[in-house]
């Protein structure tokens, strides 16, 4: 099951700066890796993680650096100090939100939990 | 893994362009991604072009464009909370600081005015055009976003030309005229056939629509109509007419009654004084030196101008309202002990130099009026 992009966009924000913790990387990259870390259930698209990025930036919680690869220039995010701060916020909004849904929607936790 | 050449790079590059994406740091963006995308999933000997338009049709849904509208729509969303946040604090302190200055205003207490004039210019400049600035970005069509600019200029012309007539400030007529032609002319028919048309917003606007006229209504009620202002203005002036003709009549008399005119010279002095002072109003107010008897129709009249105006360029005539109190107190003094000496009594505010024109005039004609007044009784008393 892959999940709908109206679901993912309110937390995109917080997965795109837990991918940056401790690496820089490029947008294909973030892509790839939250596609592997959750077994293509989530799979980002361009259209929603490039504003992202850049609204972070913008923000000032990721910075950029620019390499050359060939003709083409690649961008690499990372973490700004105030991004580091950030997370652990964005976090725990998102645990404190999951515990009520799981009230408000009544979900069960599944076996062996 | 396929590998890419510049020739190919420059050709994605275009296209990316082509397809409408103008922000240079997500070109870069996109075109490493598609890069990225093409060495990992084409085969070597794969079809570039073929793989490539396939591919770039997973970035959106329906143009390429909209990652790049995305990408401003958030940037600009930061600045959409602040100005949110700035307008509600904004409409907070402008409805705090009119409730303070019209509390103060009908308590007669200082600091009335500095309260009405920051909350209508707080309400005026930074309210009304942040509103207006949030509301024409929910708005669709261009029609709308006209109605709420021309809606928000009427608005604000006409708080702030309420803000000048209590102020005496010029203008403030002109402004409110403005602001309720705007309305009554342009906004409202554009906003009332707009919305009625549309079944969603029909009821919303009718009774919009009837609530904006109304309020329009109301305040017209309260403004006098031109014909009524120059009957006033008639009637003053007429009544400073008959007002002079009177102190003229009575100084003819008394000169009649003797030809001493040393019985009270300083009741002369101060008589000389208002007339001075009247000269100078009349001539300030009409551009005449005296008024004549058919001044109603050359239009000389002495209309609610307050005296102030005048002051600025004449200080030495504000001087003379300061010299004439000071004479008056001597005057009192000096005939106090006078059989049947009536003195002048004058409120402090009868010479305040922030009168209107007509009630200083007045007030100028009774002071000479009690002088003669003595004058006969100091005659009569011999």
């Amino acid at each position: 099951m892959i999940y709908s992009s109206e679901l993912i966009k309110g937390t995109l924000k917080t997965i795109v700066l837990k991918q940056l913790e401790g690496q820089r990387m490029y947008g294909y990259e973030i892509t790839q890796r939250v596609k592997e870390l959750t077994g293509n259930k989530i799979q980002i698209t361009e259209g929603a993680l490039y504003p992202t990025l850049h609204a972070l930036e913008a923000d000032g919680l990721v910075t950029t650096e620019t390499e050359f690869i060939g003709k083409r220039i690649r961008k690499y995010y990372s973490l700004s100090p105030k991004g580091k701060t950030k997370i652990e916020e964005k976090v725990s909004e998102l645990a404190d939100f999951i515990q009520t849904m799981q009230f408000l929607l009544d979900i069960k936790p599944a076996m062996g939990q | 893994m396929y590998h890419l050449t510049d020739t190919q790079i420059d050709f994605i590059s275009d296209d990316l362009r082509a397809r409408g994406v103008a922000m240079v740091s997500l070109q870069q963006d996109l075109l490493d991604h598609v890069c990225c995308v093409i060495e990992r999933e084409l085969d070597d000997d794969g079809d570039f072009e073929q793989f490539y338009q396939s591919a770039i049709t997973r970035f959106y849904k329906k143009d390429l464009a909209e990652i790049e509208t995305e990408t401003i729509h958030l940037l600009t969303h930061k600045n959409y909370y602040v100005m949110k946040k700035i307008m509600l604090a904004s409409g907070a302190m402008s409805t705090g600081l009119l409730l303070i200055g019209i509390v103060l205003k009908f308590l007669h207490l200082p600091g009335a005015a500095v309260m009405l004039v920051l909350g209508v210019a707080v309400l005026s400049l930074v309210f009304l055009p942040l509103l207006f600035t949030l509301k024409v970005k929910e708005q669709q069509h261009a029609k709308d976003k006209v109605v709420a600019g021309v809606g928000t200029f009427a608005g604000i012309l006409m708080s702030l030309g309420i803000l000048f007539k209590v102020m005496h400030w010029p203008g403030a007529n002109m402004m409110c005229a403005v602001a309720l032609g705007i309305v009554l002319f342009v906004f409202l028919p554009i906003y009332f056939f707009a919305g009625i048309r549309n079944p969603q917003t029909k009821v919303n606007t009718v009774v919009s629509s009837v609530l904006l006229f109304a309020g329009c209504a109301l305040v017209l009620i309260l403004v006098r109509a031109p014909g009524g202002t120059k009957k006033d203005y008639v009637a003053y002036t007429d009544y400073f007419l008959r007002n002079e003709r009177i102190v003229q009549s009575e100084a003819q008399l008394l000169a009649q009654m003797s030809s001493d005119p040393s019985t009270q010279a300083d009741g002369l002095a101060i008589s000389q004084l208002c007339d001075e002072i009247k000269t100078f109003l009349v001539e300030s107010e009409t551009g005449l030196k005296r008024i004549d008897r058919d001044f109603e129709k050359n239009g000389t009249w002495i209309s609610e101008t307050y005296a102030q105006v005048y002051w600025s360029d004449a200080p030495e005539q504000a001087q003379k309202l300061q010299t004439l109190q000071k004479q008056i107190e001597r005057y009192n003094q000096a005939h106090k002990n006078t059989v049947n000496f009536d003195p002048i009594a004058l409120a402090p505010t009868a010479l305040d130099p922030h009168e209107r024109v007509r009630t200083l005039l007045n007030n100028l004609s009774q002071v000479q009026l009690m002088v003669l007044q003595n004058q006969r009784r100091l005659l009569a008393s011999r």
